[in-house]
């Protein structure tokens, strides 16, 4: 079996590794080598960064079915093979997952398996912080897409054109780790009916509060100027977020939960052409301590239902090919399930990407439940790897300009 | 041993000048305005109507600390607990618990307690996602009935409490299956921070933890059977440890001392604030015995407290800014909306997003929260009674007793302080006295002359809802408008 020097240094750029190749790979036309480095990339492309927060337990999602060792050390958290939606003779995805598992069939999905980093950190805080940041040995101020977006503006704090408002955009109430930039401020859109200034029919007020924090002067608390141009780019921001995608509608059908909302309105985003480059969403309480296959089915279903849902609604609007949404989350789980019908934190997990332009396979190999480290899964693919990927590959940034050092890319896109 | 504060978001907040680290802690014995009365009460409450500000500051500084550590009034009778239908019922119990603390925040007289309570949720951050709504009132309680007492006590009691026990999944850590959770928990966001033990530590500590469970009804048990009494090694000592020795090994640790000072320190004076500042006051707290009562009034005494650099020189959190809001509107019931708008602010009490609680500083600050606080702002300021109800000259006839209890309810979320009594406190229907009366009890005159002729042409402006210049034709929206205009300013975001 290869290994995955020998995958890395393949000069052709599809591999599909610890397992056959599903028939739709071995077509020559997806068999294609990768763009040289630097290439063309479209200006237009978007990635949504999909975070599973909690630590989602990798092997109750990829499951290694036909694994003696998986159902040992899991006597009553682990998958019947009979349900696994079989990817080859090893693995498959959760029974919850159908939805997914279509769009694997069809070759838009990848899977890297196998995904971590050295010296892995168990801690919820810090392991979120290092996959944020991209910098496990050295804490930094900014995350690696702020750090992008940083690269890619230029422009000084709070002078941004307002079209710029939108280059990234957080979908949720709280700015991620991921998205703090040096120069920018990423808006975070609760929901699309409350992102705005009301002050109901007194419009002389309304024009009021945006003079007020236009003429606004940096004052002496540091919070002081953060307050002024996050206030600009709110008042602002609202009027031309509605202005814009005001006519656009969703469609198809998205379920109800919050997270495939969420991917609606993001959707909403792609197809309003706004510049935005980047769109974070996030998925909660992965965190299964106990009482695992219940909560965590429960989120992989709205996780796989929500991502067909969306990706059929730019499949129809024809921007499939536009949009790369890619998983993570901060750590997996530990191979041997706990007392309480759950897992403990873990180390390596796989990271799924979707999308139009996705070589869709299996990276990497499943992880050896045998071969472990003190309990835990050993890594395959570092995730920086995946991030040098998607920045070179899918936004068109010198990855060595966001990370530091250098990462093999891998060929899902 | 050293505090790792990489995952601090408040590093790099500090405010501009230098520090007087000789003099720091020394009792503060500068001028007591009504800038510094209102400072004590939002740092140390709530904040309030200008009636309250006013109350404190004639206490003076001293008598002001004195009567919020130690109130020697009793506080107003609260229900002891929420409507217990509404708690039974899992469409409402959330909101009711919710709600139920809420309203302890706005009405008690004893604000420094409801105050530490808020500061021991963030830090024992406790989700009612997780545990049981009526478990997470009982750990409210617990919190405020230990708010300003020893550390030590008040850690092994959450240790037990059965909201945590759930939360953090000790009630499953049994001497077969040890659960790490809170164990890992208990030292890496409780008492001692990142860096400062080992992975053996974790698992030693887990074990110690064993037993440490729930009866059939979520009250605390000890399961002696399910406790691993075997010898461990923690944090350099071996023994037969139980939970208890866990607890008090961690609290005896010089670099807890700093731990929870520092907390203390970003939670009441500034962020990030200087190591040598941290170091003076974890000092002060051993020398008492991690009293946390004395370390707080210590702090609210201190120079440093008083001094520029800690003036607004923290962002409020939701809770804080949507509480103090309503005390300043003097508003007497939480509107039942204000959990959803707390939530869109990323601050809804009882469900903090992690374990780790709100990051807090930099992080309440976005486009989305602070939208949202600027139109809660509208919104309350905006309320008024329909027409019809107690303002009318009918209802203004009946008797204060024969309003219905419903209909006092409704009216107790509505603003007291109405334009009508802002041009009584201005002592005239005077645009420029209106608006310095204005600016005085909602910022303490905190803004600069720019925006203070623009809130000027905002109240002079004529547009197609308001054809005249302010007068007695429009100045209650008028009033409203520049009020609300005032406290979406950014000197009301910070504390």
């Amino acid at each position: 079996m290869p290994n995955r020097r020998s995958f890395l240094s393949q000069s052709l750029g599809i591999a599909v590794l610890g397992g056959t190749i599903p028939s739709f790979l071995a077509s020559p036309a997806l068999a294609q080598p990768l763009p040289a480095l630097g290439a063309s990339v479209d200006p237009d492309n978007v990635l949504l960064v999909i975070q599973m927060g909690g630590g989602n337990d990798g092997l109750n999602t990829v499951v290694p079915y036909s694994d003696d060792a998986y159902h040992r050390v899991r006597p009553t958290i682990a998958i019947a093979p009979a349900g696994v939606l079989r990817i080859d003779e090893r693995i498959g995805l959760n029974p919850v997952m159908a939805p997914l598992d279509d769009l694997f069939k069809d070759g838009r999905l990848a899977i890297v398996q196998g995904v971590g980093y050295p010296n892995p950190n168990r801690s919820h805080f810090e392991a979120t912080q290092i996959w944020e940041t991209a910098s496990p040995l050295n804490p930094v101020s900014y995350g690696w897409l702020g750090r992008y977006l940083d690269r890619i503006a230029g422009a000084p704090h709070g002078a941004l054109e307002a079209g710029d408002i939108f280059r990234a955009v957080t979908l949720g109430d709280t700015v991620p780790t991921a998205l703090i930039a040096e120069h920018v401020d990423v808006p975070a859109i609760g929901a699309l009916g409350t992102f705005g200034y009301n002050t109901g029919k007194d419009a002389a007020s309304k024009s009021a509060a945006a003079t007020l924090y236009d003429g606004a002067k940096p004052g002496q608390s540091p919070y002081l100027s953060l307050i002024e141009t996050t206030a600009r780019n709110a008042m602002h921001g609202g009027d031309l977020l509605k202005e814009k995608i005001a006519s656009i509608n969703s469609t198809g059908i998205y379920p109800n939960d919050g997270f495939s909302q969420q991917l609606r309105l993001a959707a909403r985003i792609v197809r309003a052409r706004m510049g935005t480059r980047i769109i974070f969403v996030s998925i909660g309480s992965f965190d299964t301590h106990a009482g695992q296959r219940a909560q965590q089915d429960r989120l992989l279903g709205y996780l796989s239902a929500g991502l067909y849902a969306f990706y059929a609604d730019l499949e129809a609007n024809g921007m499939q090919n536009n949009v790369l949404a890619m998983t993570f989350s901060e750590f997996g789980r530990r191979v041997t399930q706990n007392a309480s019908n759950g897992t403990d934190h873990g180390t390596a997990m796989p990271m799924f990407m979707l999308g139009g332009n996705v070589r869709g396979g299996v990276y990497g190999t499943h992880p050896s439940l045998t071969d472990l480290d003190n309990g835990d899964l050993r890594w395959g693919i570092d995730f920086r790897s995946v991030y040098a990927t998607v920045l070179e590959r899918w936004l068109g940034q010198d990855p060595s300009s966001v990370l530091s050092g250098r990462y093999d890319s891998i060929a899902f896109v | 041993m050293k505090l790792d504060t990489s995952t601090d978001p408040q590093v790099g907040f500090r405010p501009a000048g230098s520090l007087d680290i000789v003099t720091a802690l020394d009792r503060y014995e500068g001028p007591f305005s009504t800038r510094q009365a209102a400072h004590v009460l939002r740092r140390a409450g709530f904040g309030g109507t200008a009636a309250d500000v006013e109350a404190l500051r004639a206490l003076g500084a001293e008598g002001a600390i004195d009567r919020l550590l130690h109130p020697s009034d009793p506080d107003i009778e609260f229900a002891a607990y929420p409507d217990p239908k509404l708690l039974g019922d899992p469409k409402t119990r959330n909101d009711a618990a919710e709600n139920w603390w809420l309203d302890r925040m706005l009405r008690t007289r004893h604000p420094l307690f409801e105050k530490m309570t808020l500061f021991w949720h963030g830090h024992f951050a406790t989700s009612l996602r997780k545990a049981p709504a009526n478990l997470m009132v009982a750990q409210i309680d617990l919190l405020r009935g230990r708010a300003l007492g020893n550390f030590g006590s008040l850690l092994l009691a959450v240790s037990k409490d059965p909201a945590m026990l759930v939360w953090l999944d000790n009630r499953y850590n049994n001497k077969s299956h040890p659960n790490e959770n809170y164990a890992r928990e208990v030292m890496e966001l409780f008492a001692l921070g990142l860096g400062n033990y080992t992975e053996d530590d974790v698992k030693n500590a887990a074990r110690a933890f064993t037993g440490w469970t729930l009866d059939a009804s979520l009250n605390f048990l000890y399961k002696p059977a399910a406790h691993d009494d075997g010898p461990k090694t923690f944090l350099g000592r071996t023994g037969n440890f139980t939970g208890e020795d866990i607890i008090a090994t961690i609290v005896e640790q010089p670099i807890h001392q700093r731990f929870i000072c520092r907390k203390l320190l970003e939670f009441f004076v500034y962020s990030d604030p200087e190591p040598e500042l941290v170091e003076a006051l974890a000092q002060k707290y051993a020398l008492c015995g991690a009293d946390i009562g004395q370390t707080v009034g210590t702090l609210l005494r201190s120079n440093v407290f008083f001094s520029a650099r800690a003036y607004r020189a923290i962002p409020k959190s939701p809770v804080e800014f949507t509480i103090g809001l309503l005390r300043f509107m003097g508003v007497a019931s939480v509107p039942p909306d204000t959990i959803g708008w707390l939530r869109r602010m990323g601050q809804e009490p009882m469900a903090p997003p992690s374990v780790k609680g709100w990051d807090g500083g930099p992080t309440w600050i976005n486009t989305a929260t602070l939208l949202t606080r600027f139109n809660y702002v509208n919104r309350i300021v905006k309320s008024a009674p329909p027409q019809a109800v107690p303002s009318t000259a009918a209802s203004a006839t009946m008797a204060p007793a024969m309003m219905t209890a419903a209909a006092a309810a409704q009216a107790a979320v509505f603003p007291t302080l109405t334009p009508s009594e802002i041009v009584r406190r201005a002592g005239g229907l005077d645009a420029d006295r209106v608006l310095a009366t204005i600016e005085g009890i909602a910022v303490q005159d905190d803004l600069t002359s720019d925006v203070r002729s623009q809130l000027r042409d905002y109240l002079q402006s004529t547009g197609a809802t308001v054809p005249v210049p302010f007068g007695p034709e429009n100045y209650e929206e008028k009033i409203r408008g520049a009020l609300a205009l005032t406290l979406n300013l950014p000197s009301n975001q910070l504390n």
